[in-house]
């Protein structure tokens, strides 16, 4: 085995005069920065405590991150209603996961209708006061879940609303195919945060007069529709990629031009698409943290508002924001995970 | 010319008509006066040079291409422009693609299946059992529960014969459905054609296998340029070709 790795190293590390320096170079940057760091992070790091004062180490005070971790997650949400957000994350979680263990017509007959109604029932469980629980007003939802709730809510809205729109775009009748390019050039071609501020400002004009639009749903509504954008465009690429000839197979049997769309091009569409839907999801997810700037208690604001509590002046921002990184980073390459597994089950599933 | 064919499988039925039937594409005229009479029972085999527009005058039989004048009458369904005619033109008339066109995101019998559940509205069970039945018929009913992806052409040409045969068609289009085809899969597909012509199905079948228009044929037709220059028996057709145009491009499919 040691031949093994040192030819592994000599092919791949030393195997010429410009590669042997680098090597070299990298390895002293590394051993130069890599002990300091571990050091901080975890040998002279502060692990257990309640207050600022538990901090007495040189290294990370992780006891900030403790003090703080439900607020981090959960946002202000009442501490005995937690397990509502817990319930909604997980249901969340079994439908995506689930869905890749049951049989196609499970899937599309059971965890499809689910996903797409997943958005709304968790808002039945959040706010509470449509089914008999707590009612919990949108001022007291946030933290991360808050980030991982309008991230999943919005794509999955999205995932209809930007594949009617892509629809609209190659349709023949004019007016149809107009609006459809115009949303979809608008919502693409906008940045992020000014869609945001518009939503604040230009949504409830579209509301009648008086009613008080809820902040969160306007975010919800900001986002979905500059998802649908993006996904409009994922799908025009995937309907490039079906050959004419399904469509005239379609017909030829027979088919109406909806039953063609949703049984025959829909779901080669999706197939196709599937890796750039994912890499768009994680876009928007990452999108999310730019909330904080409107004032939505976000992951990121919760730290900002944690980072100058009073009792927590120690500056601690290191922490905080490694911690805010890490929580991204997780769930990000968790998705993609999630996504080359389907990748790998689509391939298999009709190989060609 | 003999256009009337009186053998003994072909009724008077007149099942197609297409009366000076003319098509443009842009400025390019692709079919120029096509008048066309298709008894019920006939089989008839197209041919002609690439580009003469053979798959367009047959794709204007089920509306994949619309035309500009003339008119096509098709079991007694008048061609226009109403969804109502042409779904329900489409109902009577199969057609099998050079290219097969199978459905890769399903399985062979959902492919069958998908026209009698969703256009004919039968319970799943009995379409399964239909599509079972002309499965048999194509001699692959053990490949029923796999991809299209993981059959051969050959095979995969049957399931889509079987597909279209599954909708119960009065008429079938044949669109060069061995062209795509290794040279020993081609048989595999002819058999199952002959077997049809000789059941009595309404075929038009564009087709460069002359072994099959003689065996088979009622009438051979050969396009050039977009009309139709020369139709007659296959015996006629072959042995005693009336046009300059007909003998080049025989000689040219026979000789080489
Ligand atoms: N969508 C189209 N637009 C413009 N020209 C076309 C189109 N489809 C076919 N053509 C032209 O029409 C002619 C006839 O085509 P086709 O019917 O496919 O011929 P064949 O099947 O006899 O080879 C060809 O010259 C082809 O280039
Ligand atoms: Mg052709």
């Amino acid at each position: 085995m040691t031949t093994g790795i040192v030819a592994w190293m000599k092919n791949n590390l030393f195997s010429s005069i410009p590669n042997t320096i680098a090597t070299v170079f990298i390895l002293a940057i590394l051993a130069n920065f890599i002990p300091g760091l571990l050091d901080w992070l975890f040998f002279s790091a502060n692990w257990s405590g309640e207050t600022q004062d538990d901090c007495v180490k040189d290294g990370a005070c992780w006891v900030f991150i403790q003090a703080w971790s439900q607020q981090f997650f959960y946002g202000s949400y009442p501490t005995e209603e937690i397990w509502r957000i817990n319930l909604c994350l997980g249901l969340l979680l079994s439908v995506v996961i689930g869905s890749n263990f049951v049989s196609k017509t499970i899937r599309t007959k059971i965890f499809v209708p689910l996903f797409l109604l997943l958005p709304f029932v968790s808002i039945l469980i959040l706010n509470g006061s449509w089914i008999g629980l707590e009612p919990v007003s949108t001022d007291y939802w946030g933290g991360f879940s808050l980030n991982i709730f309008l991230a999943a809510a919005s794509i999955i809205v999205a995932f209809p609303l930007g594949f009617i729109w892509a629809l609209g775009r190659r349709s023949t009748m004019p007016l149809a195919k107009s609006i459809s390019v115009l949303l979809i050039e608008f919502f693409r071609g906008v940045p992020v945060l000014a869609l945001f501020f518009m939503g604040s400002v230009m949504l409830p004009l579209f509301f009648t007069e008086g009613t008080n639009v809820d902040k969160l749903l306007r975010v919800w509504i900001v986002l979905t529709l500059f998802m649908a954008g993006y996904m409009a465009e994922v799908y025009r690429g995937g309907f490039n990629a079906i050959p004419q000839g399904q469509y005239e197979a379609a017909d030829s049997l027979g088919l109406s031009y909806w039953q063609k769309t949703l049984l025959i091009i829909l779901p080669q569409v999706l197939k196709v698409s599937m890796p750039n839907i994912l890499a768009t999801f994680v876009m928007l997810f990452k999108n999310t943290s730019f909330l904080m700037i409107i004032g939505i208690f976000e992951i990121l604001s919760t730290t900002q508002a944690a980072l100058s509590n009073s009792y927590w002046l120690g500056g601690h921002a290191n922490e905080g924001y490694l911690f805010v990184a890490m929580l991204f980073w997780t769930v990000c390459f968790g998705m993609s995970v999630i996504s080359s597994s389907i990748e790998r089950k689509l391939n298999t599933e009709h190989r060609k | 010319m003999n256009t009337e064919n009186t053998s003994s499988h072909t009724t008077s039925e007149e099942v197609i008509i297409i009366k000076d039937l003319n098509k443009w594409y842009g400025d390019f005229h692709v079919l120029k006066d096509i008048n066309l009479t298709v008894h019920k029972g006939e089989r008839i085999v197209i041919c002609g040079p690439s580009g003469s527009g053979k798959s367009t005058m047959i794709r204007c039989i089920n509306r994949l291409e619309e035309f500009q004048k003339g008119s096509l009458v098709v079991d007694g369904i008048e061609m226009i422009e109403d969804v109502k005619n042409i779904e329900a033109i489409r109902k009577d008339v199969g057609m099998v693609f050079q290219h097969f066109n199978l459905f890769p995101h399903l399985t062979i019998l959902e492919n069958l299946c998908l026209g009698p559940i969703w256009v004919q509205k039968k319970p799943k069970a009995e379409a399964e059992a239909i599509a079972m039945k002309y499965l048999e018929r194509v001699k692959i009913p053990d490949q029923a529960g796999k991809y299209p992806g993981q059959l051969s052409g050959g095979q995969q040409q049957r399931v889509a014969i079987a597909r279209s045969l599954c909708m119960n068609p009065n008429i079938m289009l044949f669109d060069e459905p061995t062209s795509a085809l290794d040279p020993e899969m081609i048989k595999e597909v002819l058999d199952v054609m002959i077997e049809l012509a000789e059941e009595g199905m309404t075929m038009l079948c564009v087709t460069h296998e002359m072994g099959f228009a003689k065996k088979v044929a009622d009438r051979v037709i050969f396009m050039d340029g977009g009309e139709i220059v020369e139709q007659n028996t296959p015996q006629e057709f072959f042995e005693n070709p009336q046009v300059d145009r007909t003998k080049t491009f025989l000689d040219q499919i026979l000789n080489h």
